[in-house]
């Protein structure tokens, strides 16, 4: 069972539609106990950091999320915000990120991108063709909404790499952890793709 | 590489959907959620969906439809009409909504997109500003459906909101809705001259070739579109349409060669 | 009366046609009156060209001037589609492309009327039903009970060709009808006359919560008498002229304009899909596959093994069809409790409600005494 971090922001609707039609079993989950049965979770997020944090941590599933990912070692997902959650920090907001991937979130640097936030179907080249990007190796296209990226301490950590005027990581990886920094649920075929690639990682 | 992005515009008005023209004469186009559903197999880029009269009429935003249609989108989501405060904005975004659409209250109170921008991210507040040109043709903006000045020249608006956090602009000309003969290109260059983020036209495209023109002259560029991608012909015959990914490639190809 | 379980020994129409008759040597009635009836005077050789000519001579004559000369209506589907081809490319018509949307188009249907009118280089017309309207009229439809809840769709499309074609003095209206592949006819019991306006304002107004404001209304008297002998509106079935063989009609359509072939029949309207391959058969066991193969095998496009072996197997698809039943119940605004809470109502037939049966009755009575309708849809 996939259990879909549902704390009051990302597009768990979406997510779990797209399941419901892949025909894998997926839940909305609200509480701790809905975590501690899933095999797997994904972490969505929209919005600035602070707020998805906050409210992370006000949904009083936060341990079971730690405890689910850190000692039992189940696969997670985090999506657009939910994946810089990953990080120690961030440069949009003051509180601290779960940490679970070394590296911290920093703004894009405007003079550089001419234009913020990143937005718009760009291309995202996979440092490994198989699991998470599994038939995703060529041409895949995701969307990206963000104004902030996650700068990985470890190249080892980056799975896959987008261009916006220089090269940043759109998709990270540690152990059973994994983050995209685009929107799989709003990214057509390649998107669903994904998704169901991470139900068989 | 970061593609344009070419988007359908649905205007809704008492829970149909219709197209005007210079916001006047609104044309009964059909349900919203089957219209939805076909763009979502033609895999479009994004959508933007407006309530044209939520504000007009001081109504709350239809928060039913607007979950039905983002449970329903594979791309994102714009929705706008009747928005005015953080727990809305909230509330929408909540649902799944990737952005949130404001135009007269932004321009009431630019103020408000701080606020909104601080709390779910300037990534998800999206201004639009409806555009007519007085009779020195100096491109004002307008709110409530076209019926009220604000008083404000497009640029300095588009700056004030793009300064206080939005994450996009959308500039709709009045003056070009429905008619179907090219964007208001110089309308254009002046917003993109006055901020640094994502600009997304509407109004005015009557064929592909108006929306290439757009992207040849601006590059990475929103290029919307409400009565190209509803209409079909002379006799303005409702046909949802967009171009195929194969056709979309090559346009932008041409449009937007790669460096 | 409990009937024993019966089945034609040429086609597949069986005792779920209530009325069925049977020979004595086993073949129902359906095929005595296709040969008795049909099969005489239904010419696609010579005759049947000759005939076409004389109608399209007509038609253009008619519409010299105008900016175009007859209408065809389409839903995207094979028939529709390859009778516009013919109309443009064979007999050098010069058709509107008529569409009406009822608000359950697929994306195909909606793709291949671009693909056609764009290929064939010709004007397209919509008229958009307004969707409040219809969906509180398929509602009521539902909670009446009877079989016939796809009238308001077919009803809607009828209408408003006839409505366009009055209010634009058009003299012909083209339809895809044809005797290939619809040479049996869905038996009255199932599918009623959609055109029968006092049995559609009688639902309306048992069940409907909202009035009927532009819904567009024909009736039989309407459109049998008044138009064609008043007005002189003709409908013309081109298709009944010319072999026209399904398979290679979509083969056709698929090289020459990228046409694209439909999952399944009536997947034009996710809602006739729904109906037809689901509600029907689950709700009152009948399948109106028995009928379009019936046709088929009776014009040898398919073999009666090939029925039997197909209609062994249920219409709809098994693994999709929870995700089908949610679609039509959140599009109809109610929920999937509420939706299958109307199809284990009790079952009612169309003498339920008011109607103008009798005149129906009558009517094909008097086209059959003087040979004016071909084929019995009894």
């Amino acid at each position: 069972m996939i259990a879909i971090v549902h704390y009051g922001l990302g597009n768990v609707g979406a997510i779990a539609n797209i399941y419901k039609k892949l025909g894998i079993a997926a839940t909305l989950a609200t509480s701790a106990a809905e975590l501690n049965a899933a095999s797997r979770i994904i972490l969505p997020g929209v919005g600035a950091f602070d707020w998805a944090m906050g409210r992370l941590n006000d949904s009083g599933m936060r341990e079971a999320l730690e405890h689910a990912v850190q000692v039992d070692k189940k696969p997670l997902l985090g999506i657009c915000v939910g994946m810089q959650m990953l990080a120690r920090r961030s440069d949009e907001g003051k509180l601290a990120g779960l940490g679970w991937i070394e590296g911290e979130v920093k703004r894009f640097d405007v003079a550089s991108v001419t234009q913020l936030p990143h937005m718009g179907w760009n291309d995202v080249a996979p440092s490994e063709g198989n699991g998470l990007f599994s038939d995703l190796a060529s041409g895949a296209r995701f969307y990206f909404l963000h104004s902030y990226y996650f700068r990985a301490a470890s190249e080892g950590h980056v799975l896959a790499v987008t261009d916006y005027n220089g090269p940043f990581a759109s998709s990270v990886r540690a152990a059973n952890v994994y983050g995209v920094q685009f929107h799989p649920e709003k990214s057509h075929q390649w998107g669903v793709k994904l998704l169901k690639n991470f139900a068989e990682v | 590489m970061l593609r344009p992005r070419i988007i359908p515009c649905l205007l809704v008005k008492d829970g149909g959907l219709v197209k005007t023209v210079r916001f006047g004469n609104p044309k009964y186009v059909g349900d919203p959620i089957n219209a939805v559903r076909i763009f979502n197999e033609k895999e479009v880029d994004e959508l933007v969906v407006l309530d044209i009269d939520a504000s007009a009429r001081g109504r709350e935003p239809d928060y039913v439809m607007i979950r039905n249609l983002a449970a329903e989108c594979r791309m994102p989501l714009c929705y706008g009409g009747g928005v005015k405060t953080l727990e809305q904005v909230e509330r929408i975004v909540g649902m799944g909504v990737e952005k949130v659409a404001l135009s007269s209250a932004a321009v009431q109170d630019p103020e408000l997109v701080s606020r909104l921008a601080e709390v779910v991210g300037g990534q998800s507040v999206v201004v639009v500003l409806d555009v007519r040109r007085n009779k020195r043709g100096a491109a004002e903006v307008w709110t409530h459906n076209g019926t009220r000045s604000a008083g404000k020249l497009a640029a300095d608006l588009a700056k004030a909101m793009a300064d206080r956090g939005a994450g996009e602009i959308v500039v709709n000309s009045i003056d070009n809705d429905g008619v179907m003969k090219g964007y208001d290109l110089d309308l254009v260059a002046a917003i993109r001259d006055a901020v640094g983020v994502p600009v997304t036209v509407l109004g005015g495209a009557g064929s592909l070739e108006h929306v290439a023109e757009l992207i040849r002259r601006f590059g990475l560029v929103g290029a919307a579109a409400g009565s190209l991608f509803v209409f079909k012909g002379v006799y303005r015959a409702v046909l949802i349409n967009y171009p195929s990914r194969a056709d979309k490639d090559a346009l932008l190809a041409r449009a937007h060669p790669a460096p | 009366m409990t009937v024993d379980y019966r089945i034609c020994t040429n086609c597949v129409m069986d005792t779920s046609d209530s009325k069925i008759t049977f020979g004595p040597d086993g073949v129902c009635d359906h095929c005595q009156t296709f040969y008795a009836q049909v099969v005489p005077s239904w010419d696609t050789g010579e005759r049947g060209r000759a005939a076409l000519e004389r109608i399209t001579a007509e038609i253009k004559k008619q519409g010299a001037g105008r900016d175009f000369d007859c209408i065809i209506g389409v839903s995207g589907g094979i028939d529709s589609s390859y009778l516009t081809y013919i109309a443009k490319t064979k007999l050098d018509l010069r058709p509107l492309v008529f569409h009406v949307d009822a608000g359950w188009n697929s994306q195909i249907a909606v793709n291949n009327i671009e693909k056609l009118v764009d290929g064939l280089g010709l004007d397209l017309y919509t008229e958009v039903i307004d969707w409040e309207e219809m969906r509180d009229l398929q509602l009521a439809f539902f909670k009446s009970g009877v079989p016939h809840i796809d009238t308001p769709q077919d009803h809607a499309f009828f209408a408003t060709m006839y409505k366009f074609a009055e209010e634009h003095r058009v003299r012909y209206i083209l339809t895809g009808a044809n005797l290939s592949t619809e040479c049996i006819r869905n038996p009255i019991e199932w599918m009623y006359y959609q055109s029968d306006s006092v049995q559609l304002r009688d639902i309306h107004r048992r069940f409907g919560t909202r009035p009927l404001r532009s819904f567009p209304i024909t009736s039989i008297l309407r459109h049998k008498v008044y138009l064609p002998y008043i007005r002189r509106i003709r409908v013309v079935r081109p298709l009944n002229y010319v072999p026209y063989v399904k398979e290679d009609a979509m083969r056709l359509l698929q090289e020459k304009f990228g046409w694209q072939p439909y999952p399944q029949k009536h997947f034009e309207s996710r809602f006739t899909r729904f109906y037809e391959s689901y509600w029907l058969p689950k709700k009152f066991g009948y399948d109106t596959r028995r009928v379009q193969y019936s046709s088929l095998i009776l014009t040898k496009q398919m073999t009666r093994e090939e029925a039997l072996e197909k209609l062994s197997r249920p219409a709809y698809d098994e693994a999709t069809i929870a995700h089908d039943i949610e679609f039509v119940a959140t599009k109809l605004g109610i929920s999937v409790d509420e939706l299958l809470g109307y199809l284990s109502g009790p079952n009612k037939t169309y003498r339920d409600y008011r109607s103008q049966e009798s005149i129906y009755a009558f009517g094909a009575k008097v086209m059959r005494l003087v040979g004016l309708e071909v084929g019995g849809k009894r």
